[in-house]
């Protein structure tokens, strides 16, 4: 069968990556279609984090390609990969805690500043908490609206595939349910989302498509449904 | 200059000890083009630019022992630093004007009596000291606290992964900290020249130990404090040396830090 790569907007193919003797990632492939929720389960030390720092240009690969529409990006530098599109939310919520809120959302929009005034309205629309708290010092926010400043500093920036790196760590589960509509929302407006994770019930209700990442490689990929039936998924991720 | 020092601390999360060194060696060559074309604005501007070119030539060297090391280590850089100063002591001492002192013409420093307050005499140079060293700290402070390059800057300080997330070109920020700091470098160093008249090879020594301890006194990396505790300890060192013998200023100041160090350790001006 012909792969269909005709709407592919991030491809990755064939990659290692290795700290001195350790194999992080070996010959790991994914396909991200415009539109899509991907996400990429995986348990502690498997590699996801790896592979989204690998993406945005933290990581330097020893072989294999990454492709975003027709640029190979697998050397540009982070900050030239967040310019094209790629936004990457890391595990620590990726925030400012010295600076304000308001601070934040403009450092978020770093290379977009003309659109800023446009992209804070959506924002503070979307997150109504947030316009109350714009002066307050981002590190007295307690962990959900951590979070959730994080998200809005990545929608200032105006990208296209945007990567969380597991967006539930330490959230309680009424967070989690609101962090999840919000990704499945902001996947309706437009955005193409990349999403690691080692919470799969969430993953399973929510994706496209999911990676399954194990020990450094992808063991499974397929659509939820397909996944369901295995025997090791069933065991492993979703404790049946 | 202390401000220049936590400035470079702030954001660079680098004890820039060689930085009164290179204030010095803009000294010399402010001195040096006077000697040689004789205009005040020739020299002064040439001053500003070595000053500049030198930091931005000891940047990489400071960025690449970083990405070596993997991590931002104030050590290493500290010793650097100290190196760097070392070399430029050791050129000033030998190469530049035989490693006699350098004393700038008298119409230069602008230090005829002002006026008189009891026992504190100000000369004018003093009071443009005063002026532009205040202009400066407030011009810092707009650009650190009310732009968008100084939010960038802070925000390296605070994280440097997630800056380059955000789409910050570090490398781009990194010459520009170094290039701030070199034209401060160099403002400083005419407003020394102004206020002392001379310079030599061991100046650089003796201002470094001064700012270090004001740097720590106030919080390090806190622009606010630098600015406070350096006028303190300008105005408590002259009158110590009107009531005592000129050698006490020093003790006494660098009494008082140590105190300061044991009741508030990380300084007055930090949370």
């Amino acid at each position: 069968m012909v792969p269909d790569n005709s709407n592919n907007i991030l491809e990755i193919k064939n990659i290692t990556v290795s700290y001195g003797p350790i194999i992080a990632l070996k010959k790991v492939f994914l396909e991200v279609k415009q539109g899509q929720v991907v996400i990429l389960i995986g348990s502690n030390g498997a590699g996801k984090s790896t592979l989204l720092n690998t993406i945005i240009g933290l990581e330097k690969p020893d072989e294999g390609r990454i492709i975003y529409h027709t640029d190979d990006i697998t050397f540009w530098l982070p900050e030239r990969v967040t310019r094209s599109g790629i936004f990457l939310i890391p595990e620590d919520g990726g925030i400012f805690r010295t600076l304000t809120v308001k601070e934040n959302l403009q450092l978020g929009a770093y290379y977009s500043f003309e659109k800023y005034s446009e992209q804070l309205d959506f924002v503070v629309n979307l997150f109504p908490l947030l316009k109350e708290r714009l002066k307050q010092t981002a590190g007295t926010l307690s962990g959900g609206e951590q979070r959730i400043l994080a998200f809005s500093k990545a929608l200032m920036a105006n990208s296209k595939i945007l990567m969380f790196d597991e967006p539930s760590l330490g959230l309680s589960p009424k967070y989690i349910i609101q962090i999840y509509d919000t990704i499945k929302y902001l996947n309706r407006y437009g955005y193409t989302i990349l999403l690691a994770e080692q919470n799969s019930v969430q993953a399973f209700k929510y994706a496209d498509k999911i990676y399954v990442l194990d020990d450094g490689q992808i063991t499974l990929d397929g659509s939820p449904a397909d996944l369901k039936d295995y025997k090791r998924i069933k065991e492993v991720y979703l404790g049946r | 200059m202390v401000t220049g020092f936590n400035l470079m601390f702030l954001v660079g999360k680098i004890i820039h000890f060689s930085y009164p060194y290179i204030v010095v060696i803009s000294m010399y060559t402010c001195w040096g083009m006077l000697k040689i074309t004789n205009n005040p604005y020739i020299a002064v501007l040439i001053a500003i630019i070595i000053s500049i070119l030198l930091h931005i030539m000891v940047e990489p060297l400071f960025y690449y022992i970083n990405k070596r090391r993997g991590m931002i280590d104030i050590n290493s850089s500290f010793i650097l630093s100290l190196g760097i100063a070392m070399i430029l002591t050791e050129i000033m001492s030998h190469q530049i004007n035989y490693g006699f002192p350098i004393s700038f013409p008298v119409n230069w420093m602008n230090s005829y009596k002002l006026f008189t307050i009891s026992f504190i005499r100000i000369s004018s140079g003093q009071l443009y000291t005063l002026f532009v060293s205040i202009f400066i700290a407030l011009a810092l402070f707009v650009i650190i606290f009310k732009t968008q390059i100084g939010r960038a800057f802070r925000a390296v300080a605070e994280n440097i992964t997630v800056a380059r997330l955000q789409g910050i070109p570090i490398v781009k920020l990194n010459l520009l900290l170094y290039s701030i700091t070199g034209f401060l470098g160099g403002i400083i160093a005419l407003l020394f020249s102004m206020l002392l008249g001379s310079a030599s090879p061991w100046l650089g020594e003796y201002i470094s130990l001064k700012v270090l301890a004001v740097a720590i006194v106030a919080g390090l990396g806190n622009i606010k404090g630098a600015i406070v505790c350096g006028l303190a300890l300008g105005i408590l060192e002259s009158l110590i040396i009107h009531f005592l013998p000129g050698s006490w200023s020093n003790a006494i100041a660098f009494l008082l830090m140590l105190l300061v160090i044991l009741i508030k350790p990380r300084g007055i001006f930090s949370e």
